[in-house]
């Protein structure tokens, strides 16, 4: 009876060994099947971006030159029309310009060219370009502080897209006649690291969407009719692009109390 | 007569924009969509300026310029146009003799600007 029962184990043993080996196998073909489409995705998001990317090039070309008056005078209202069609352009352009950014850091092509500069000169700079998008919505955009901070080694450009995202976002989702500011501060457990704030005034984001937010194509409203568009990569990107530089960026935040976003980043890490 | 402008890119949808905008700004403009034909205007007629988009049908961009210096036609300045805001790329075309990288696309004020820096 023992021995019987033991040759049934063995037997059942092998089988399921089988079954297992035949599962591991199905799963690392699905596995691979999965990784060769994603690929195949992030190469059709790379071309067709770069092929959408030149046509549009020439329009705003096109239209910028109508609207300096190079090809005759324009009156008021043909200016007006045509300066629509250039900034429709650029903002279509910056957003073909993200999902670009997103593929190349989805493919693991984002390397850092670091070198020494002022965080504080970066914010300023940012601050000046987004001046009037802010103006058109009475949005005033201050920096706090910062004046005593030493100067950060790190990526300027990628650093520069982190903050023009979360401005920009800001500026998006603040009503008219709110505030934005730029705070800046070493980590109070950690001197050499440098923790830049990005605060506004707006509609804020509950705590159950400060995961979400982060991810790629997460859009607290996503419908359709949303008042605000963009591609939900922004902050998929600026997550990247931080931990890039071995930091960490979050949200603090309630619905209807405004967002701050912080970012957290090694002032001046190991040269090698 | 204004100075020769030759513009180089593989889409034409660019190079008439381009063509456009420097003929209402006076300058003299010829147009190319591929190496051989870059090559061909190059050796023509003396180039002030050669704008010249990196990726063409026939060949890398920056080959333009090796077969123009090889027959001793280099336009007085080379202005190299990407679409990637890339150092490698950036020290790629400045190591080949562009004077300048330009990161498509460019508002036209400051391409007219980066044109009449060149030619002064
Ligand atoms: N400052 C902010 N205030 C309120 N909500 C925000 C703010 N920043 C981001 N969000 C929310 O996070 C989502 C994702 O942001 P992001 O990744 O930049 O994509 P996008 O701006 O293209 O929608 C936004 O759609 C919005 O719901
Ligand atoms: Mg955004």
């Amino acid at each position: 009876m023992t021995t019987m029962s033991h040759k049934v184990d063995h037997a059942d043993t092998a089988q399921r060994l089988k079954s297992l080996e035949l599962q591991a196998k199905e799963a690392q073909t699905t596995i691979e099947e999965l990784n060769a489409r994603d690929a195949l995705k992030t190469q059709f998001l790379s071309n067709i971006s770069h092929d959408l990317r030149t046509p549009l090039a020439a329009i705003i070309t096109h239209a910028e030159v109508l609207r300096d008056g190079m090809l005759g005078d324009l009156n008021e209202k043909q200016r007006e029309s045509v300066t629509g069609i250039v900034s429709g352009g650029q903002q279509l352009l910056d957003m073909i310009d993200e999902i670009l950014t997103y593929v190349r850091g989805a493919g693991d092509q984002l390397t850092l060219t670091r070198t020494e500069f002022s965080m504080i000169e970066l914010v300023d700079q940012v601050r000046m370009l987004n001046q009037a998008l802010a103006a058109k919505k009475k949005l005033t955009i201050e920096r706090l502080n910062g004046d005593d901070l030493p100067p950060v080694y790190a990526d300027r450009d990628k650093l520069k897209h982190v903050l023009g995202n979360l401005i920009g976002n800001a500026i998006k989702f603040t009503p008219e006649g709110g505030r934005i500011w730029i705070r800046m501060s070493r980590y109070a457990q950690d001197a050499d690291q440098l923790v830049v704030e990005v605060g506004d005034t707006g509609r804020g984001i509950a705590a159950e969407n400060h995961e979400l937010v982060f991810q790629e194509f997460a859009q607290v409203d996503a419908s359709p009719s949303r008042p605000h568009h963009g591609t939900g990569l922004g902050l998929a990107i600026a997550r990247k692009l931080v931990e890039l530089h071995e930091g960490t960026i979050w949200v603090e935040s309630e619905l209807g109390k405004g967002s701050r976003f912080f970012f957290r980043i090694p002032l001046n890490p190991a040269r090698g | 007569m204004g100075a020769r402008i030759l513009v180089v890119d593989d889409s034409t949808l660019v190079t008439d924009a381009f063509e456009i905008l420097f003929r209402a700004a006076g300058y003299d403009v010829t147009t190319a969509g591929t190496v051989a034909e870059a090559v061909g205007h190059g050796r023509a007629s003396s180039i002030d300026i050669m704008l010249l988009d990196l990726s063409l049908p026939d060949g890398d961009g920056l080959e333009v310029l090796e077969m123009l210096e090889a027959n001793g036609r280099l336009p007085r300045a080379t202005l190299a146009m990407t679409g990637h805001d890339d150092p490698k790329i950036r020290q790629r075309c400045l190591d080949a003799g562009c004077a300048d990288v330009l990161l498509k696309p460019l508002p036209i004020g400051e391409i007219l600007r980066h044109i009449e820096r060149h030619l002064a």
